[in-house]
């Protein structure tokens, strides 16, 4: 059976702003050559410190972006091959949760509208209140909730209706930016368990992208650590954490450790 | 240096910090560490005078031996200019984008040390140098948005220390910045509390980062300091079940894999929802009766330490008796 998600050789570039009228622009090569393959079930850590690459790895798995070379293939399907109509249809298996869930909500709607928008742009008509509100019950908030605006909820409450907004079209695979970088400690165990509940429930294949390594300890299964564009070094969460190769995966882990 | 005793600070709905005291000498390192809604960051502001409008102040904060609490804005502004300094969590927001980075630091030097502009700059670039900024030279003519998040917190370390503070509070400091970017911002820290027997208040939400930066450490909840202690203790051998309850919902380094983390329930009640007694209790697993409705008393955990706790309390009582 192929992977859920399958990323193959996969390089994006971006032109970065002219120095000289007479020479080409320089290049930015932003990811280089990524391969990896995620199951069902299965969640994969990427970390890496800002302008790793890891955020514009996401965005080539949500399809917000193409690869200039290589293939995401979701489900067997190749997401560059898609037409915008079946690119449409297949964003349904594949969602995403930000790390600053105030941002991603409009503060002008209430909650349950928010919730409903992937439903709306899968084009599914009528009303949505009752996948609403289970989609509420399934991060531990009330079915009553839909009905208030996001400044009536805490931080950890925000990100549960992130993450309900994100489960609403079933998908199966959740891409996780940050998710729980910006919430207290208290909170973000509560958040951790709740991705791993969903995962259970759902079937859930997770891509949790995280500069913060003890999270990744405790969430993921694999781990793949990014530095400049490039894979460093990856492999089982217990092995990468116990027998760093690389000196900046050490950084990472004094960076998390309590000191004695 | 700066001794704060039973501060107490009250808004119309009720108290927001109650009953709060510590201590920082010369070249002392405290951290404090809460999450949300703790009052953490209410606690540095008053420390600078700097509460907001609408909210009374009580208790004693005295700077060098002089009572601050309740002085007026030009006794504050003396102080803030010349002894103490705070660096905040978003450096970018707190440096004018229009001015270059070498101007922003010289400033403070010109007007309050009353340096020539020559001696002012010879000096800034003496403190870019002093708090690792590369290439320091070149450094003073760019602009915040040419600088790393981590060089621009440097800049405003450096800005902070213009003027040969006593006592850096640094509210935050670390939390956007990547992991090894922090870890050096940390370390600078401690080396520039120690060189400069600078006293250093270090208030964050990250128990690692307080671990290597602090000596002793004040654990805040709902505007109550709960635990207070050496920091390596407090971390090691919490007392309060507040303290034990975030040490344990950290994820661990050691869990190699997908594992359900022990969590406090429910989240931190609005300040007027909180209760009148232990502000943790309704969260807490190991509640008594008396905890709603009775503030508890500190019991001494060790020398210089302590912890409010009612079950602490009840334990000492007993071994009393």
């Amino acid at each position: 059976m192929s992977a859920l998600l399958s990323v193959e050789a996969v390089t994006r570039q971006y032109r970065l702003p002219r120095l000289s009228l007479f020479r080409p622009a320089p290049m930015l090569t932003a990811v280089r050559d990524i391969s990896f393959t995620l199951e069902t079930g299965q969640t994969l850590g990427i970390v890496g410190e800002s302008g790793s690459g890891k955020s514009t790895l996401a965005r080539l798995v949500m399809g917000f972006e193409t690869p200039d070379t290589g293939r995401v293939v979701f489900d067997g399907q190749d997401l560059a091959q898609l037409s915008p109509a079946a690119m449409r249809a297949a964003r349904r298996g594949f969602q995403m949760v930000f790390q600053d869930p105030f941002g991603s909500l409009d503060q002008r709607r209430r909650i349950g509208w928010s919730i409903a928008e992937p439903l709306r742009a899968q084009g599914a008509g009528g009303d949505h209140a009752r996948a609403v509100a289970q989609a509420l019950e399934q991060v531990g908030l009330r079915a009553d909730h839909a009905d208030r605006f996001p400044h009536e909820f805490s931080g950890g409450q925000r990100q549960r209706i992130a993450i309900a907004r994100a489960i609403i079209t079933r998908p199966r695979l959740l891409v996780a930016d940050e998710a729980v970088s910006a919430l207290d400690v208290s909170v973000q165990a509560q958040i951790l368990n709740l991705l791993m509940d969903l995962q259970d429930d759902l079937g859930l294949a997770i891509l949790f992208i995280s500069h913060d390594l003890a999270v990744v300890s405790s969430i993921c299964d694999d781990v793949l650590v990014m530095r400049e564009g490039q894979v460093v070094e990856r492999g089982p969460v217990g092995d990468v954490l116990t027998r760093p190769a690389q000196d900046y995966t050490r950084t990472l882990l004094a960076a998390a450790a309590l000191e004695d | 240096m700066i001794e704060v005793e039973g501060l107490s600070i009250t808004s119309a709905a009720g108290p927001i910090l109650r009953d709060v005291g510590l201590h920082v000498a010369p070249g002392e390192r405290l951290g404090v560490v809460g999450e949300s809604g703790s009052g953490k960051t209410l606690l540095a502001m008053s420390l600078m005078g700097m509460v907001p409008d609408g909210l009374s102040v009580t208790g004693s904060i005295r700077i060098d031996g002089a009572e601050m609490c309740g002085a007026d804005e030009s006794a504050w502004r003396r102080l803030r200019a010349r002894r103490m300094a705070m660096i905040f969590q978003e450096p970018m927001s707190a440096l004018n984008p229009l001015r270059r980075v070498g101007d922003t630091v010289a400033e403070p030097l010109i007007r309050h040390l009353g340096l020539a502009p020559r001696a002012a700059r010879d000096k800034a670039l003496a403190l870019f140098d002093e708090t690792g900024i590369l290439d320091p030279e070149r450094r003073l003519s760019q602009y915040p948005h040419q600088l790393s998040g981590g060089q621009r917190q440097r800049v405003l370390i450096a800005l902070a220390l213009a003027c040969d503070p006593e006592l850096l509070i640094a509210d935050e400091p670390t939390t956007a910045l990547d992991a090894n970017v922090a870890l050096r911002i940390t370390r600078l820290l401690v080396r520039l509390a120690e060189e400069r027997r600078m006293g250093l208040l270090f208030i964050s939400h990250d128990l690692a980062a307080v671990s290597r930066t602090t000596e002793r450490l004040m654990v805040m909840y709902g505007g109550d300091v709960v635990e207070t202690g050496a920091t390596a203790e407090v971390l090691r051998a919490p007392a309060h079940p507040y303290t034990a309850g975030l040490l344990s919902a950290r994820p661990s380094l050691a869990a190699h894999g997908k594992r359900r983390l022990p969590t406090i329930p429910g989240s931190v009640p609005p300040p007027q929802e909180l209760p009148r007694g232990c502000r943790f209790s309704g969260r807490c697993g190991q509640e008594i009766a008396r905890c709603a409705a009775e503030m508890p008393q500190p019991v001494t955990t060790a020398p210089d330490s302590w912890a409010a706790c009612h079950l602490l309390q009840a334990r000492a009582k007993g071994a009393g008796a």
